[in-house]
């Protein structure tokens, strides 16, 4: 098991130089330059060059990589070219809020895309079913910016319930111990900052959920429609378990591998991938940081950004991976 | 597990550990909260870029020696400078400065300051290298006065004076910060910093001891978002008390601006900024069609002016006649009669005369992006076409554009320039000196002696109303050569919540003070 783990961890080497190498060059080749960017239409080619000199562009572009690789093996990350501050500190910020929305995207798609997937599957062509797979259509289909802003319009605005954006009201003032919103509020004592937060985190958390828990309701009803058709489902039955037993303990169990890689994969994605989410529900996390600076030219915060997405996704799906010894005898069999 | 559920049943005690919930929420009717679409680039005044948001926290976070004066904004007043005098030959500036001013660190303001300050930024700040690069000499005479040398005449140096890379910061301060100052300014202005969360808001609370008085608010919250939608959504359910129109670009669309001003709960604030958006042509060129005057002049009058400020802008937006904006002091007004009306029969005739085939006319459009400079290029595009002149519209990506545009390979671009200080040179010399032609993004103008000695003279004349002439001149000379159709200048706008009071939208260049600002 541990030298299974070793080994993948071995192969990850490679992968990381190959996506920096490529992030390095394709931003590079991207026409425009940071220091047009930062300065705008009314820079004159003097300011631009002292910029770019101030930026150490005007260095050949394989020494800016080979100082850059040097500097990762130090811890460094580099310095933003828009803030000037040091890109590894200014991801480590925005991870919380990152990870805040992505978890509690997760736990609320799975905990309502497995059920309704099992149920489906379980009344094939009922009302219900019928009713889930046009709920499912329609999350999977609708852009996230046209469900965020009719979910801000009826729960913002009509109804009066939730914020409109934001992570926490601007009235609010907590100290940053950990950086998760809820949990700052709890540790300063403030139930009313923690419970801000929360209100705060509904809506985005319900735009990124119901695309996953479309997503998984569908593939969680197909595969099990498969597998309830097979021999040992039968045999299951015949041997007098309850139907609750053959769903759950049989068909279940044996239909969650391939959701459990789709929920892996689609995790790492929202890391990285929340970008609209994170732009219409004012959201700091590093999906919007990477968005920002690509628009912004920002190389080192690209290449940090693109950096830390290939290693929270490779580092996912080794996990997953994992996942699969854990539901399946046969592959933690084979890991060893 | 056991250990999870003790964490866990742990973090939902720590609250009643810590004893009574305390919740530090501030009083919202003394909190403004202002949307801006994107976080500030620096608050640091040495090296700041022009950068709109982070120049608007620098001007309320610090002081200036002299600022412009509400709500016209066509004369200077004293901030931390009481009274100056400038010397005949316009190279020295003598300031008496206001003493008892205090920093936010609690040291004292005074002329080691303003030297510190100005030298620093000069030092620092390569953006404006070609400004402070005229400062010779900085000279301390005695606390309270203070002494500024320049190698050669600039009377827009008061202007650059008022700007935030002119701000006076506490030396103290930056001894003791050294890197941090950047993110912890420090200044005399009224108010003080509080924080700055990236991404997500800055903060900074009333300075109770300012020296023009404490503000009337007690904190303003910038908060950053991104989308304009949201912004829009936020405002009207009272989430923020401020959306600026920052750039037009990012900003709420037109046709929101009907739908917010018949709400009650909402108050629309509009001001003429100084801002020029035009269709430029390549001047530099020799071989392109437009090199011949009387095809610019064909192109110019193709243009339904009025049509495109009513069609496209609903109002959002003003004429403009010519080089400067009709609020500039230095306008001619003159421009009014000289600037083509819209006739499509006079361009075709100018055409024939040109001996012009229209229809061998193929010009690509450039414009930048975003879908308001997209439905100007729509609408030119619409009139060129009414005179029989195909035009390919190319929305490129403001980094390329100006690599095109910098290169001379286009023939007609749509384009504009917002000046960063309130003076008619940000617009002229950088627009139309020849020797800048493809240094920025200029009108690119062909060596053209007569006119660049004009514009160096104005520049350099220190004398106001001769200063004014000579503008005077300068735009009547620019208006004949046709470089461009000047299109339109966008207003600046405020969308505020109909309680807050006592808002001036400064149009030059646009950064607001929120000194004055009061919720009912």
């Amino acid at each position: 098991m541990i030298s299974f783990i070793l080994r993948r961890l071995v192969a990850l080497i490679p992968v990381l130089i190959l996506v920096l190498v490529i992030v390095f060059s394709l931003v590079r080749l991207i026409p425009g330059d940071p220091a047009v960017t930062l300065l705008g239409p009314g820079a004159t080619n003097q300011q631009i060059e002292a910029l770019r000199q101030q930026m150490r562009l005007d260095e050949p572009v394989v020494m800016q990589f080979l100082n850059y690789v040097a500097g990762l093996f130090q811890g460094d990350f580099g310095t933003s070219l828009k803030s000037g501050q040091p890109v590894l500190d200014q991801i480590l910020l925005r991870l919380p809020a990152t990870l805040e929305l992505s978890i509690c995207a997760t736990v609320v798609a799975i905990l309502f895309g497995i059920p309704i997937g099992v149920l489906s599957a379980t009344r094939p062509n009922s009302l219900f079913d019928h009713f889930t797979r046009v709920f499912s259509l329609v999350g999977v289909s609708m852009p996230a910016f046209l469900l965020a802003l009719i979910l801000q319009l009826i729960f913002a605005t009509y109804l009066g319930w939730l914020p409109v954006s934001g992570r926490v009201s601007p009235y609010i003032v907590v100290p940053q111990v950990t950086g998760f919103a809820i949990l700052d509020g709890l540790l300063a004592g403030d139930w009313g900052a923690a419970w801000d937060a929360v209100e705060h985190l509904i809506l985005p958390t319900a735009v990124l959920a119901a695309f996953l828990a479309a997503t998984l309701g569908r593939f969680v009803r197909n595969t099990m429609l498969e597998v309830m058709t097979e021999d040992y489902i039968r045999t299951a039955r015949a041997k007098g378990l309850t139907r609750a037993q053959v769903t759950l303990g049989h068909g279940l169990r044996n239909s969650l591998l391939p959701a459990v890689t789709v929920v892996g994969l689609k995790f790492a994605e929202m890391l990285g991938g929340a970008i609209l989410t994170e732009t219409i529900f004012a959201w700091p996390g590093i999906g919007r940081f990477m968005f920002e600076a690509i628009k912004n030219r920002d190389y080192p915060v690209i290449q940090g950004t693109t950096l830390v997405f290939s290693l929270i996704f490779v580092l996912t799906s080794l996990f997953v991976d994992l996942l699969y010894g854990v539901l399946d005898p046969r592959v933690r069999r084979r890991m060893k | 597990m056991k250990l999870l559920r003790f964490l866990a049943s742990a973090a939902l005690m720590l609250p009643l550990l810590t004893g009574v919930a305390h919740s530090q929420a501030n009083d919202p009717t003394k909190t403004l909260v202002i949307a801006v679409p994107a976080d500030a680039a620096g608050l640091e005044p040495g090296i700041n870029k022009a950068e709109p948001i982070g120049s608007e926290v620098i001007l309320n976070v610090f002081d200036t020696l002299v600022a412009w004066t509400a709500p016209e904004f066509s004369k200077l007043e004293g901030r931390l400078a009481e009274s100056w005098t400038v010397s005949d030959d316009g190279t020295t500036f003598d300031f008496k400065l206001r003493s008892g001013v205090k920093f936010h660190d609690g040291t004292d303001f005074d002329a080691n300051a303003v030297k510190f300050s100005i030298e620093r930024t000069k030092a620092a700040n390569s953006y404006v290298q070609a400004t402070f690069g005229l400062i010779s000499d900085i000279a301390v005479v005695s606390p309270t006065e203070v002494k500024i040398t320049l190698s050669k005449p600039y009377p827009a140096f008061l202007s650059i004076l008022a700007q935030p890379q002119s701000a006076i910061v506490s030396p103290a301060a930056v001894e003791k910060l050294g890197d941090q100052f950047a993110s912890h300014p420090v200044g005399t202005g009224p108010f003080k910093f509080v924080s700055h969360q990236d991404d997500t808001n800055i903060v900074l609370e009333a300075n109770p001891d300012y020296f023009r008085g404490a503000p009337k608010i007690s904190r303003i919250v910038y908060r950053i978002i991104p989308d304009a939608s949201t912004r829009r959504l936020e405002l009207e359910n009272g989430g923020v008390d401020i959306v600026q129109q920052q750039g037009q670009l990012a900003a709420i669309a037109a046709q929101d601006l009907e739908a917010l001003k018949s709400n009650p709960a909402i108050s629309i604030l509009e001001a003429p900024s100084q801002i020029i958006r035009q269709l430029e042509f390549n001047n530099s060129s020799t071989t392109s069609p437009v090199a011949n005057l009387k095809v610019r002049q064909a192109i110019a009058h193709a243009i339904d002016y009025d049509g495109l400020l009513q069609g496209v802008f609903a109002g959002t937006a003003e004429r403009v006649y010519g080089p400067l904006t009709s609020n500039s002091w230095a306008f001619n007004s003159k421009m009014k009669e000289m600037a083509p009306k819209y006739d499509p029969a006079e361009a075709k005739r100018l055409l024939a005369e040109a001996g012009v085939d229209p229809a061998s006319l193929n010009f690509k459009l450039y414009s930048f992006q975003g879908s308001l400079w997209g439905a100007v290029a729509t609408f030119v595009q619409a009139n060129l076409a009414d005179i029989g002149i195909n035009a390919t519209i190319e929305q490129t990506e403001f980094p390329a554009y100006r690599a095109l545009q910098t290169a001379g390979q286009f023939d007609i671009a749509l384009d504009g320039r917002q000046p960063w200080y309130n003076d008619p040179d940000a617009h002229i010399t950088i627009g139309y000196l020849s020797s800048l032609a493809d240094t920025a993004m200029t009108f690119r103008m062909p060596k053209d002696d007569p006119l660049d000695q004009l514009i160096l003279k104005a520049q350099q004349t220190a004398d106001q109303e001769a200063r004014k002439q000579l503008y005077f001149q300068i735009q009547e000379e620019i208006m004949n050569r046709v470089p461009g159709a000047y299109l339109f200048s966008p207003k600046l706008i405020v969308f505020e919540r109909a309680n807050v009071k006592g808002l001036v939208v400064n149009s030059a260049p646009p950064l607001n003070e929120y000194w004055s600002v009061y919720k009912e």
